[in-house]
């Protein structure tokens, strides 16, 4: 009986916590004829002339495919950047090696809203300003020490002995990187390439400051920009947001389980 | 053990060539502005013209008498309070019911999850929608026979706080109830068995068993939802913007005002410096809770 109570609180609660979504989702369907029903009443005929007018005149289609890019790039970056250095950290004897970590453990400290003012003027000081690869050198170097920490983390578990080992037979460290350690550290290759996609996509502050050319600017530019100019337009807003949160929620669907550990592991930042 | 000098050499260019790439991005991007923030708030710079006086602690002492950085400093407190109450209040009940459902549990969790990795931007655009005066809130007051409840969330200046606070837990909620249901499943069962034949029903199982066991894990939320909430912007900025006049205002958008709107670099720096110093002094809290929970 009270398995029953407990089962229908949190049904109520899990609904209540996607209804946002579903709303969402229902209005960007609706025709404007429809938009005088109340919010949560599915649309009777949907349409994805919305959507349409979105990609195309509203110009997401250009935001989609910059994001696409910067995430992707920060992604496959981030993992080898950040893989290296943890080998470095751990297999490698070299004095000083305690004042990097807390050089790297500095990262975990710092917010991002703290010193956007500074890391513009550094960007802009590389004439980076409106460039992709601005916005990608600025998220590498704001989450590089979460995943130098994760790859360490999966590193130190590797055997010693291995590592000696394959020293032995003659190779190389960086064969040993690529054919010994980073096949036993794919758990953490996976995890990184999920958590500095989604980050690189949801980040707002960093693009603001960075793009300011429309055709440079991201879906959450975009977005922001479409807000404070078409207000009303609440079908318009509402693909373009469902269009932004489609292909992350894709992913966290496939992808639950390496996500839930991803984020509470990276959840410091 | 012999060592030839050309292998020490070949380590050393090892070494050169793994760490390079992170180190330079890191040093240039995170550690140099981290640097710079400190030493601009020293400064009266504009942020564009090439000349920069040192005016010592002018910024600093503006800030101690500027009504607004408290009172942004203040909302930002208010907004966290909110958010810890409910992330850590109701993220506790919601993972220790989670724990004890099997049926859909996968579903339930993955609905509770979900809004975690939607995009802060989305988040603020969704919910400045259901917070309109005719919006889906209000409407929904309407139809339980609550009218009398219904405001316009977002531009009223007693609401729209706690308003955006509300939306910025629906987006992070999901987290919390991960972390707890983790630290759940760490409590030795023999614990529930024996206050079970003590003759404790599930509330004081709860209350004796389950919360003193949840101690660390609590408190690590608790830390994770402080420094999460004070680095909010996206949902602020995209919303209210600080308003109705100030009484949304936090840190972050108050210095985006002052920093990056109106030049005031030194200014700007110098609120950048407070909030980095209290999330700073949270981020070590929390790392030493989390050492001592995985010694």
């Amino acid at each position: 009986m009270g398995r029953w109570i407990l089962f229908f609180v949190l049904g109520v609660i899990a609904i209540l916590m996607v209804s946002p979504l579903i709303l969402t989702v229902f209005t960007s369907l609706k025709p404007t004829t429809e938009l005088g029903n109340p919010p949560w009443a599915p649309p009777v005929s949907p349409t994805f002339e919305h959507y349409v007018r979105v990609w195309i005149d509203g110009g997401f289609s250009g935001y989609f495919f910059n994001t696409l890019v910067i995430s992707a790039v920060d992604a496959v970056v981030m993992i080898a950047i950040a893989s290296l250095a943890a080998y470095a950290m751990v297999f490698i004897e070299f004095r000083g090696k305690l004042a990097l970590q807390v050089l790297f453990l500095i990262g975990l400290m710092v917010p991002v809203t703290a010193i956007v003012l500074p890391l513009f003027q550094i960007v802009r000081g590389f004439g980076l300003v409106n460039t992709h690869l601005g916005v990608i050198f600025a998220d590498l170097a704001l989450a590089v020490s979460v995943f130098v920490f994760l790859f360490s983390s999966y590193f130190i578990a590797v055997p010693k002995e291995l590592h000696e080992a394959a020293r032995i037979d003659g190779a190389t460290e960086f064969q040993i990187y690529r054919r010994v350690v980073m096949p036993i550290a794919t758990p953490a290759v996976v995890t990184t390439a999920l958590l500095e996609f989604l980050w690189s996509w949801n980040d707002l502050l960093l693009r603001l400051l960075l793009l300011t050319r429309d055709e440079m600017r991201t879906l959450s530019v975009g977005l922001l920009n479409f807000q404070g100019t078409l207000t009303r337009d609440v079908t318009g807003l509402s693909s373009g947001t469902v269009i932004m949160a489609i292909p992350v929620v894709l992913l966290f669907l496939f992808f639950q389980r390496h996500f839930v550990r991803g984020m509470t592991a990276g959840a410091v930042k | 053990m012999f060592l030839d000098p050309e292998s020490r050499w070949a380590q050393r260019l090892n070494l050169f060539l793994f760490l390079l790439p992170a180190l330079t991005i890191y040093i240039l991007f995170a550690i140099y502005p981290t640097i710079s923030v400190v030493e601009y708030s020293f400064t009266d710079w504009d942020g564009i013209s090439p000349e920069r006086n040192f005016v010592g602690l002018a910024n600093y002492e503006r800030l101690f008498s500027d009504k607004i950085f408290w009172a942004a400093f203040r909302n930002t407190f208010v907004w966290s309070g909110v958010v810890i109450v409910i992330n850590v209040g109701l993220g506790l009940v919601i993972a220790a019911m989670l724990a004890r459902v099997w049926k859909a549990r996968l579903l339930i969790q993955t609905c509770i999850v979900l809004p975690v990795v939607i995009s802060p931007m989305a988040v603020a655009t969704i919910w400045r929608w259901l917070y309109q005066p005719t919006g889906a809130i209000n409407q929904v007051l309407e139809v339980v026979g609550l009218g009398g409840l219904a405001t316009p969330w977002l531009g009223s200046p007693d609401a729209a706080l706690y308003a955006l606070a509300l939306a910025h837990s629906w987006s992070t909620i999901g987290l919390s109830v991960v972390i707890f249901l983790a630290g759940l499943q760490a409590v030795d069962e023999n614990l529930y068995e024996a206050a079970h034949v003590d003759g404790a029903n599930a509330f004081q199982s709860f209350r004796h068993v389950t919360l003193p066991a949840l101690r660390p894990v609590t408190a690590v939320v608790f830390i994770l939802t402080l420094t999460q909430s004070f680095k909010v912007f996206d949902i602020v900025w995209a919303t209210t913007q600080g308003g109705p006049i100030r009484f949304s205002e936090i840190l972050s958008t108050y210095m985006y005002k002052r920093g990056a709107l109106e030049n005031q670099y030194g200014y700007g720096s110098a609120i950048g410096v407070a909030l980095l110093v209290i999330v700073s002094l949270a981020t070590v809290v929390y790392m030493q809770i989390q050492s001592k929970e995985n010694r």
